[in-house]
């Protein structure tokens, strides 16, 4: 604004850079931290070297977790996103419905991680499930990810034109085929974006699954067991790799939509409630 | 959630939890000193967490509302991109920083100021509140820059061409619109801190356990599941209390949904 006395600008845009430094200083560290030859983490910075990498990328544990993170991902993403856009294509033209659904959808997104990992543990030691990736933790990963799938799906279905879909009918189509043929192709980059945004949850779920993942490891509980237990030198490897693959995949559900301030901002509070 | 509550009122045995009904977890969490103490300082921690991030949060969301153009997607993505990455990376991020080997005592060391590493800079209540702030900026920065990026400039205009100053065009109109923003953030941080769990574990040390590890701690070390249980509903009645307050006082949509519009 050019109001403003030039004085306090100055201050704003100095502490804009303090506050972008607070945020990638620590990411910067580690990503040099990652590189050093040195038996112990920390510093100084000595030579460089990748060999954590490849000690990071030759551990067999390491590996299984992460294929382990892959493949729960993949399949919650799938099970959540059609379970919610099946709800969301059941409520969107009932309103009062949908309100009502409201505070049950946003239930499980306010509930404290830790409430929901206890809850959930006791909850399969009664029903007599076998703590494991499948299906313990599929459950809970599902159940995690359908709140911010239906919220996110939601607003895009029901600012759908209704017309269309009438005109539809109209000409004599069937309601599957009105799905199959109108509506799915209409909001696909929404279910796209959706899916690999509850891909991206679910990646990084770590206080719920470490409640009822049993003896196996995603991704984000091998990291733990690292960090807590043994302080191993390719610890700042690993946490480079993961922090690489969930900005990947972030970035890619981004793409997805067109770049723009207020989108970059709705996009990422969506994912960022999360974890 | 049935089961939780049901539990925490049972006894447990060295055998496992009988589903005999028992006031006696509720009677050593409200009888004894530690767990009360750990009630409290959680929302303490929670609390104060809540205003730092508010105070660090609000003068950024300001001033980037304040750009223009592509400059503003610019600084917007590079404020979100830490947050895409994994939570459990972004809470031992701080490690390397304030440890002994860290980043913050090898440059204190190098420039003299202290001889050799210090140890007060981590496993502390003051590590716990950098790593918390660190974690849950972005729920804070978010609804306040949205409540004040949406706000119409005629106003402000207005404001100013009646011969406010620009102090009381911020105090009088642009403060007051962005509260809803404010009061969002709040809630979300305060919420999320009260159930805090990896960051207290990992950059807290012993004085300074949260309710979330001591439940941790219950399941996973003492397995006494029906204290464990009458803890957690404890967390959960008083957060969803918070939260349900909140709601009522803003509506469910102003707190939540915003994003989804």
């Amino acid at each position: 604004m050019t109001m403003r006395p030039v004085h306090i600008r100055w201050a704003l845009a100095a502490y804009g850079v303090a506050f972008v430094c607070f945020l990638y200083v620590p990411m910067i560290v580690l990503c040099l931290l990652s590189f050093n030859d040195s038996p112990v983490v920390g510093f100084p910075i000595r030579t460089l070297t990748t060999a954590w990498y490849r000690q990071a990328l030759a551990d067999g544990v390491l590996m299984d977790a992460l294929w382990n993170s892959a493949w729960l991902g993949i399949a919650s993403s799938a099970i959540g996103t059609a379970l919610a856009l099946t709800a969301v294509l059941g409520l969107r033209r009932v309103p009062r419905l949908a309100a009502a659904a409201l505070p049950f959808v946003v239930l499980p997104i306010v509930m404290p991680a830790i409430v929901t990992g206890v809850v959930m543990l006791i909850f399969f030691g009664f029903t007599g499930l076998r703590l494991g990736l499948f299906p313990t933790t599929l459950i809970v990963h599902v159940t995690w990810v359908l709140p911010f799938a239906y919220l996110s799906l939601y607003p895009r279905l029901v600012g759908l034109d209704r017309s269309i879909e009438e005109a539809a009918m109209d000409l004599g189509a069937m309601p599957l085929t009105v799905f199959r043929r109108v509506t799915f192709p209409l909001i696909r980059p929404a279910v796209i974006a959706t899916a690999l945004f509850a891909f991206t949850l679910s990646f990084d779920e770590f206080v719920r699954t470490f409640f009822v993942v049993g003896t196996q490891q995603t991704l984000p509980v091998h990291l733990w067991i690292l960090v807590t237990e043994e302080v191993a030198p390719f610890l700042p490897a690993v946490g480079v790799i993961i922090m690489l693959l969930t900005l990947g995949t972030a970035a890619l559900g981004f793409a997805t939509s067109s770049i723009n301030s207020r989108r970059i901002a709705r996009f990422a509070m969506t994912r960022e409630i999360a974890s | 959630m049935v089961i939780l509550t049901a539990i925490s009122f049972w006894t447990t045995t060295a055998y496992g939890v009988k589903p005999i009904w028992t006031l006696d977890n509720y009677r050593t969490i409200f009888g004894s000193y530690v767990y009360i103490d750990t009630f409290l300082r959680t929302l303490r921690i929670a609390g104060i967490t809540t205003v730092l991030t508010l105070l660090a949060a609000y003068p950024m969301a300001f001033a980037l509302s304040r750009l223009a153009g592509s400059a503003k997607t610019i600084v917007l993505l590079f404020v979100f991109l830490p947050f895409w990455t994994s939570y459990v990376v972004r809470s031992f991020l701080w490690l390397p920083m304030l440890g002994r080997n860290g980043l913050v005592n090898f440059l204190l060391v190098k420039f003299g100021f202290v001889s050799r590493p210090v140890d007060w800079l981590i496993y502390n209540e003051g590590a716990v509140y950098v790593g918390l702030v660190y974690a849950y900026m972005l729920f804070m920065f978010l609804p306040i820059y949205q409540s004040l990026d949406q706000q119409d400039s005629k106003l402000q205009e207005a404001a100013s061409d009646l011969g406010a100053t620009p102090a009381q065009v911020f105090r009088r109109v642009i403060f007051p619109l962005s509260l809803p923003g404010v009061f969002s953030g709040c809630t979300m941080v305060f919420l999320f801190a009260c159930g805090a769990f990896v960051t207290p574990q990992i950059l807290g040390g012993a004085s300074t356990m949260m309710a979330g590890n001591v439940i941790g701690s219950q399941f996973q070390i003492s397995n006494n599941w029906g204290l464990g249980a009458s803890l957690s509903v404890t967390l959960m009645v008083s957060v969803i209390g918070c939260f349900a307050l909140s709601a009522w006082r803003l509506g469910l949509l102003q707190l939540f949904a915003r994003d989804t519009r």
